[in-house]
């Protein structure tokens, strides 16, 4: 496997404080001694340009690569780097100076170069709703699968307002680090309207973003100064609204979608800024990936035999059950959300279960059931249902439920809104009997 | 001042109350909705408790793929597909 430091060709990255780094200012750099072909290292960055320069030196060069996004605290990212057997962190966090192995950057890496000996390892992290994130390895080769080369003539400026250590975010980083043209990195933490400017101003081309992000940015008023000839919706099902809002905004722009399943492994993108995909894709989707509907869930089978997860199910075919649940509407295939029953808000993913579990705590609550609801700006909102014990006042019940879910759950995941029944449907085995959630 | 707006401006005031902790701050009619604090999950909170508090929603009633910037902007497209008796 080519590393990615010989796969560059980036012509210039530009960071929101104007300064500029170049496809050779970007491949400078190689490990120092103190991390050989067995070295585990962890990254965690607060400015993303450290961390491009980080991956483009290890890759090839250590073992395992550990992403940490730089909103990590210090606790976390400690038993993250135990749980991946780091014995190094680099940052540039002050607080995190206290963790075993922490080191600057220019401690791990200087000017140099040595030939690549190894295939490293990549390892992500998933967002949990509670606790601790997830690690899943990839492979530069994984990750880059579906880069693609643009022709020098044609070369994209791409925006990026995700978190490079995120799949989506890394997604967008590797597409214009190995495929060309010019990377523009926002500044997350400055406000929506101030990163929407900084892009426009350097003339971004292609942009990806959450539908809910989308709908963020058509409210910021100059929107529409973005030179946008390309619009990606990601992470979430990407509803009809949005698309038209976004052709109207950017008319010469391609809006697509791009649906990923976790499970297969694989996904596909629809170009034709409509949502859902066309019922053709059944007998031939794009990418070479089968597809069928079974019970009106999806199913994929992977062009290139990848290796699915443990806890999949596939097919004697070699479909693999995607968990997304399918309406068929005239010749077009629509997503309706997870048949598991997981909610997602804004791109944040988590189970109703864990939620209710964080509510049924809280004094004064008999019981709870926790359901979504479709929201035209986050795609859904999180709803509880609450029935109060004898004598429990609501107003009091409510305040300790937001302030419990607060401390314990991802923002996304606290109820948006707190209903007081005075009862619940329950089944013959005294199980509350779950309404059919939207997802959205 | 339309019944609308100040439906509109009660439903803020709470969601900021119970969002942010604090007292909401004035609405201008030229205030940017994004320069009003709250995030996306704060709006699209606002957003759902208008539905319950006024009965409709807009956003989705609209065919018009349109996303208010201002306050007065808002409140002219809730007043817009305000259902008629």
């Amino acid at each position: 496997m080519t590393p990615l430091s010989d796969q560059i060709n980036v012509s210039a990255i530009l960071a929101a404080d104007g300064s500029v780094t170049t496809r050779e200012d970007l491949c400078l750099f190689t490990p120092l001694k103190s991390l050989g072909p067995d070295a585990r290292v962890a990254l965690c960055f607060d400015d993303p340009l450290l961390l491009l320069r980080a991956i483009v030196a290890l890759d090839g060069r250590v073992a395992s690569m550990l992403l940490l996004s730089g909103s990590l605290d210090a606790a976390t990212v400690g038993q993250l780097i135990a749980r991946a057997g780091c014995a190094a962190l680099l940052t540039d966090h002050p607080d995190l100076g206290g963790v075993a192995g922490a080191a600057g950057l220019e401690e791990g890496i200087g000017k140099g170069h040595i030939a690549p000996t190894t295939q490293t390892t990549w390892l992500m992290t998933t967002s949990g709703t509670t606790g601790i994130p997830k690690i899943v390895p990839h492979s530069l080769k994984s990750l880059a699968r579906s880069v693609y080369r643009f022709a020098p003539a044609e070369a994209p400026t791409w925006g990026l307002l995700y978190d490079p250590t995120r799949f989506a975010g890394l997604q967008v980083t590797l597409q214009a680090l190995i495929g060309g043209g010019r990377l523009v990195v926002a500044d997350t933490h400055r406000p929506i309207a101030e990163q929407i400017a900084a892009l426009a101003r350097q003339g971004v081309t292609h942009l990806s973003a959450t539908p809910t992000l989308w709908r963020r940015i058509l409210m910021v008023p100059g929107h529409r100064d973005l030179p946008l000839k390309q619009v990606t919706l990601g992470g979430e099902i990407a509803d009809q609204a949005t698309m038209d809002a976004l052709r109207v905004s950017f008319p010469a722009a391609r809006v697509t979608h791009i649906y990923a399943s976790t499970e297969a492994g694989v996904g596909f993108s629809v170009n034709d800024g409509r949502a859902g995909f066309p019922e053709a894709y059944l007998s031939a989707a794009p990418g070479g990936t089968r597809l069928k509907l079974v019970d009106g869930i999806l199913w994929l089978r992977p062009a290139t035999a990848a290796a699915p997860g443990s806890d999949v199910e596939v097919d004697a075919d070699g479909y693999v059950r995607s968990g997304d649940m399918i309406e068929t509407r005239g010749d077009r295939l629509h997503f309706l959300g997870r048949e598991n029953g997981v909610i997602n808000v804004g791109g944040v993913k988590f189970f109703p279960e864990t939620v209710e579990d964080a509510v049924k705590t809280v004094p004064g609550v008999a019981l709870v059931q926790v359901t979504s609801k479709k929201n035209p700006i986050t795609g859904t909102l999180v709803v509880a249902e609450i029935q109060v014990q004898d004598g429990a006042d609501p107003a009091i019940v409510k305040q300790a439920i937001l302030d419990t879910c607060r401390a314990k759950l991802v923002r996304e995941a606290v109820p948006a809104i707190v209903r007081f029944v005075d009862g619940f449907e329950t089944n013959a085995a005294g199980k509350l009997v779950r309404k059919g959630a939207t997802s959205g | 001042m339309s019944e609308i707006e100040s439906g509109i401006r009660k439903v803020f005031a709470e969601v900021w109350k119970q969002e942010k902790g604090t007292t909401a701050p004035e609405m201008k009619a030229d205030t940017v909705l994004l320069d009003s604090g709250l995030d996306s999950l704060g709006f699209a909170i606002f957003v759902s408790m208008l539905d319950e508090e006024l009965g409709f929603d807009p956003f989705t009633l609209s065919d018009d793929s349109y996303y208010p910037q201002t306050f007065a902007e808002f409140v002219a497209f809730y007043e817009k597909y305000q259902p008629r008796a």
